[in-house]
């Protein structure tokens, strides 16, 4: 997947950009608050329509104006189509190529994208709800069916609770039921996502590394067996219903659901370490890194079409080698890849022919 | 909005209550009943009439003017009894002809978040139809919601125990559609509930 061409107005502090990326590296270079992230941010949102720093509506459009306008062309296999989002301060409108969009399932897929940016890292030394939220964002995107899978656990989690803090507690038998049904479906789904992905992320944490360590995710939860395996969704439903019942007395006093995927975690570790209590700055973006790029090589699997990679100013707290290797990757993938950054020098460029440069000053982009 | 006078006022806010009724479209309903006085007179009448004539059915609770109602009393099947979440879905059922049955409406679906509960339902008194020996099986056809199957399953671990046959309606590909427009997650639940021919 490509964009061929980008046009912003009145987006944040940008008033009026037309945009034409190469095809593999974009350099976007500035001192801080120009509007690099800005940028990124602008072709995030037509991608997912959501900003990956969560934004609402109205601070996303230029002070003083009452819409804003992000348009960008997608070459899709050699297939051309234009997204075009309209921002306004009660909500945002798609049209694709000029057709208005009524089904969100139309929309995603059209231009799929991997961030990385330095929000990503709270990640990592967070509260577990960042993690899951991650987590069930990056299995959306390769499972459209997840989505609704989510929901329906989440409206019969609301439903149980409610339940819990009644005094009149009748049918909560059919809600423990139907949640561990549903729950075990959505353990299940996230375990095998995580084995899919665990591989690729050794190989590229590797890569940036330099030498080979073992880079894992884990899946926290308490229905998982002893070996960290999660077994059949049967099985899950099965030892989830059977922690319900042990909790039941805990559940009533606190009036809550203790038991299922909304209360579990997911561990980062290098070598059987905690990345959160052992990892560096440097050992955490990295993994981070390696973990998005295992996204995309996995979304690359499923759809045969490499998403476009935008990395927000991840040259910083990297050492050069790690630099370097990241780079070296980068250049022999088919990928389309913008990067902010405050200077060039943290870059290497040696070897790469095709890039373009865009200074970034105070909300003007030059080419 | 400018006052008018206190009747019409009133008319127009009871209106506003209706379903799907706002603002503009109360106003202009109430104008155009002011402006055809027979017409507001037999919606009068015929609001009338249905508030005294019109009751839930003691047996099924379905909507009807004479107690028990005709599906009840009539020379239906007692044998089967078809459970549905409001009269509209009885009357989608009717419709297709279908069912030979009878029914029993619950009048709404377990919804703890909407302070809908057991009791708040007629399901003791589908018990107690069912336990008058008569009834050989049950098909739930409540909605295919978070809370309708929540209700289905409710409803399951009662009637079980019963030793009555229990039956759910099947889901899938509407018919004379083509499988590329439907949802995914139909699709999935079709293939899960495929038949062998």
């Amino acid at each position: 997947m490509k964009l061929k061409k980008i046009y912003i107005c009145s987006f944040r502090n940008i008033e009026k950009a037309e945009i034409y990326p190469d095809d593999k590296f974009n350099l976007i270079v500035g001192n801080n608050a120009q509007g690099k992230t800005n940028f990124l941010e602008s072709i995030y949102l037509l991608g997912t329509m959501k900003s990956f720093r969560l934004a609402r509506n109205p601070e996303l459009i230029k002070y003083g104006n009452p819409f804003a306008i992000v348009r960008g062309l997608v070459d899709n296999e050699e297939v051309l189509q234009e997204i075009s989002l309209s921002i306004e301060n009660a909500g945002k409108k798609v049209r694709i190529n000029g057709k208005p969009v009524t089904q969100i399932a139309d929309f995603f897929g059209c231009l799929s994208m991997v961030v990385f940016s330095p929000e990503d890292l709270a990640m990592v030394r967070g509260l577990p709800d960042l993690r899951r939220k991650y987590l069930d964002r990056a299995i959306f995107s390769s499972d459209i069916s997840y989505l609704s899978l989510h929901q329906e656990f989440h409206r019969i989690l609301k439903n149980r609770n409610n339940l819990l803090k009644r005094e009149d507690r009748n049918g909560l038998d059919t809600w423990t039921e139907r949640l561990a049904e549903t729950g075990a479906r959505l353990v299940v789904k996230r375990v095998s996502y995580i084995q899919k992905i665990t591989k690729l992320l050794t190989d590229f944490y590797a890569i940036i590394s330099g030498h080979h360590e073992q880079a894992e995710v884990i899946y926290r939860s308490e229905v998982m067996k002893k070996d960290g395996t999660a077994g059949s969704a049967e099985e899950v439903r099965l030892s989830m219903l059977e922690l319900l019942h042990k909790n039941a007395s805990d559940e009533n006093r606190r009036g809550l659901t203790l038991t299922g995927p909304h209360r579990d975690d997911i561990n980062f570790s290098i070598n059987g370490k905690s990345l959160k209590f052992h990892g560096s700055q440097g050992e955490q973006r990295s993994f981070i890194l390696a973990l998005k790029m295992a996204e995309i090589e996995y979304i690359k699997k499923l759809n045969g079409n490499p998403p476009i990679l935008l990395l927000d100013d991840m040259t910083s707290e990297l050492d050069m080698d790690r630099n370097n290797n990241f780079m070296e990757f980068l250049k022999i993938k088919d990928m389309q890849v913008f990067i902010t950054t405050t200077s060039l020098d943290n870059i290497t460029l040696s070897g790469i022919q095709n890039y373009k440069v865009f200074p970034v000053r105070g909300g003007t982009i030059l080419q | 909005m400018i006052y008018l006078s206190k009747s019409l006022t009133k008319l127009i806010g009871e209106l506003k209550k209706l379903p799907g009724v706002g603002e503009k479209t109360a106003l202009r309903l109430a104008l155009h009943l002011l402006k055809s006085p027979a017409n507001g007179t037999a919606l009068a009448e015929s609001l009338r009439e249905v508030q005294n004539s019109v009751r839930f059915c003691s047996t099924c609770y379905a909507i009807t003017e004479d107690d028990p109602c005709y599906i009840c009393s009539g020379s239906r099947d007692a044998t089967a009894i078809c459970v549905v979440e409001e009269p509209q879905d009885l009357m989608a059922i009717e419709r297709s002809g279908a069912f030979k049955g009878r029914y029993h409406v619950l009048h709404g679906a377990l919804s703890p978040l909407n302070g809908v509960m057991p009791g708040n339902l007629r399901i003791n008194q589908l018990l107690e139809r069912l336990r008058g020996g008569m009834v050989k099986e049950v098909l739930l056809a409540t909605n295919f919601s978070v809370e309708g199957e929540a209700t289905a399953l409710y409803l399951t671990k009662l009637i079980k125990p019963l030793g009555i046959k229990l039956t759910r309606l099947a889901y899938g590909i509407p018919l004379g559609s083509d499988l590329e427009y439907v949802d995914t997650a139909t699709v999935q639940k079709a293939v899960e509930g495929r038949n062998i021919l």
